[in-house]
């Protein structure tokens, strides 16, 4: 099933690069001062974090694990290790989101790739053909005012410019969490193939996404 | 094709983790000895730190984001797959005994259940933070170390994405009356004290630790015997581990 673009109402897309660099600098400047004050322990900067993250992580870890409840409990654990280990992050080699975002997914892999759950899941794809797009979910009202729609616009968009096969692997890869020889099994294609599948996307994806890795929400 | 090509074509799928867990685990075995392959990993990482972006966003039901803070507070949450079995218990408490009695019961089950939960959610996290510093350790370090009689080892294990290291000590005594091991970075500005370590022949000492908030990089770390109370900038103790990372 090939990606669509959610509709883009009130796209918040710049109207020039003075803008777009006036409100990188804002939200820079927002995520020091966030940072700053989860390392003071400031409990209503955790609140601000938990507030503008949630929608972002729990899509993550829904899209992957297929159930809310265990969705939500990933989301904790990563959270909860913000929370603790904030002082330990190092602003110089990421995000605070894109931390969070790592974490998130990482925890969600490590619970799929319980040999229990990996099957469920495996069954669950074969019986249904798939779990759908993750990205192509019902889109609110007020969605394009979400703070991070601007990012999430800018990936849909590197994503949607992948060729249908090369799509189709990397939501199955990166979104649903699948080995390689998952993925040819479910594709009935080559392992090789997947590979290969892969390795394009990822270039693309990379080259695609390098404009906006120093964004911030 | 060289060995080496295999990691160089696998680099990303490292990255993503589509790799089977047999082959992650090879990929991270070799990139401690690899820079070329940490530094291509570290940037890869950063070039698709927002794909995860990709996803559409899931409200949140009313209530979780209140819940969630709650629970990194560490004031434990309520999970909606405990409250299915608490439910069910209080049904058959209602069906067994008094209405009132069985409510408060029920109650009481709920928030034992939560809290225990919660605290267990939050031990899990933080055990699964500090094993991921192992697997993603860049590189690992090892020192001998001789006490008296006794024989032990200084080990760190360095997550260069996190900057973050783990650090064990093990097989050494605890030192003279008065005095404590100390733990210290060494950066190319010089010494930087960091934390007393509690030895124990038969009681590794395990640390997690974050570079340090002083200029300077980071070069290595080295443990000494200093007296209690000190707060000299630099080492004036007996040096019993010297390692360069």
């Amino acid at each position: 099933m090939a990606p669509t673009s959610p509709p883009l109402r009130g796209s918040p897309e710049p109207s020039g690069p003075g803008d777009e660099r006036d409100r990188r600098l804002l939200t820079v400047a927002r995520e020091a001062s966030l940072q700053a004050r989860l390392i003071a322990r400031d409990e209503q900067a955790l609140a601000e974090l938990v507030e503008v993250a949630t929608p972002w992580l729990l899509g993550v870890a829904q899209a992957m694990l297929s159930d809310r409840d265990e969705a939500e409990e990933v989301v904790q654990e990563a959270l909860t290790i913000v929370w603790r280990r904030v002082d330990l992050f190092d602003q110089e080699s990421g995000r605070l989101l894109p931390w969070l975002l790592r974490i998130t997914r990482n925890r969600a892999i490590d619970r799929l790739r319980s040999a229990r759950r990996h099957l469920q899941k495996a069954r669950r794809l074969v019986a249904h053909g798939g779990l759908g797009d993750p990205w192509t979910s019902a889109v609110e009202p007020d969605e394009s005012a979400r703070p991070g729609w601007h990012v999430h616009e800018a990936v849909h968009a590197a994503l949607r410019s992948l060729p249908e096969e090369q799509r189709e692997v990397v939501r199955l890869a990166y979104f649903e969490g699948l080995t390689h020889s998952e993925i040819a099994s479910q594709l009935e294609i080559p392992l090789g193939t997947v590979k290969t599948r892969l390795r394009l996307a990822f270039d693309k994806l990379r080259a695609g996404l390098d404009s906006i890795r120093d964004w911030v929400l | 094709m060289t060995a080496h090509d295999w990691f160089i074509e696998h680099r990303t799928a490292f990255v993503i983790r589509t790799l089977p867990p047999d082959e992650e685990r090879n990929f991270a075995e070799h990139l401690p000895g690899c820079a070329e392959c940490r530094e291509e990993v570290a940037r890869i990482e950063r070039e698709l730190a927002w794909l995860p972006m990709g996803v559409a966003p899931v409200s949140p039901r009313p209530g979780l984001t209140r819940e969630l803070v709650q629970g990194a507070l560490g004031r434990s949450r309520t999970s909606g797959r405990w409250m299915v079995p608490a439910a069910l218990a209080a049904s058959v408490a209602l069906a067994a005994g008094a209405w009132i009695w069985a409510v408060a019961q029920v109650r009481g089950f709920e928030r034992v259940v939560r809290q225990e939960h919660g605290r267990l959610t939050q031990e899990l996290a933080m055990a699964r933070d500090t094993l991921d510093i192992f697997r993603q350790a860049a590189m690992v370090r090892h020192a001998t170390i001789t006490m008296g009689e006794k024989k032990g080892g200084l080990v760190i294990f360095a997550d260069e994405r996190t900057h973050r290291w783990n650090v064990v000590v093990y097989g050494l005594p605890a030192p003279d009356p008065g005095h404590v091991c100390q733990f210290w970075f060494i950066t190319d500005n010089g010494m930087v004290r960091s934390v007393e370590v509690k030895t124990g022949v038969n009681t590794p000492a395990f640390l997690t630790l974050g570079m340090p908030n002083a200029p300077g990089r980071v070069m290595g770390a080295a443990l000494t015997v200093e007296a209690a109370g000190s707060s000299s900038p630099g080492p004036q103790g007996a040096e019993l581990a010297h390692v360069m990372m």
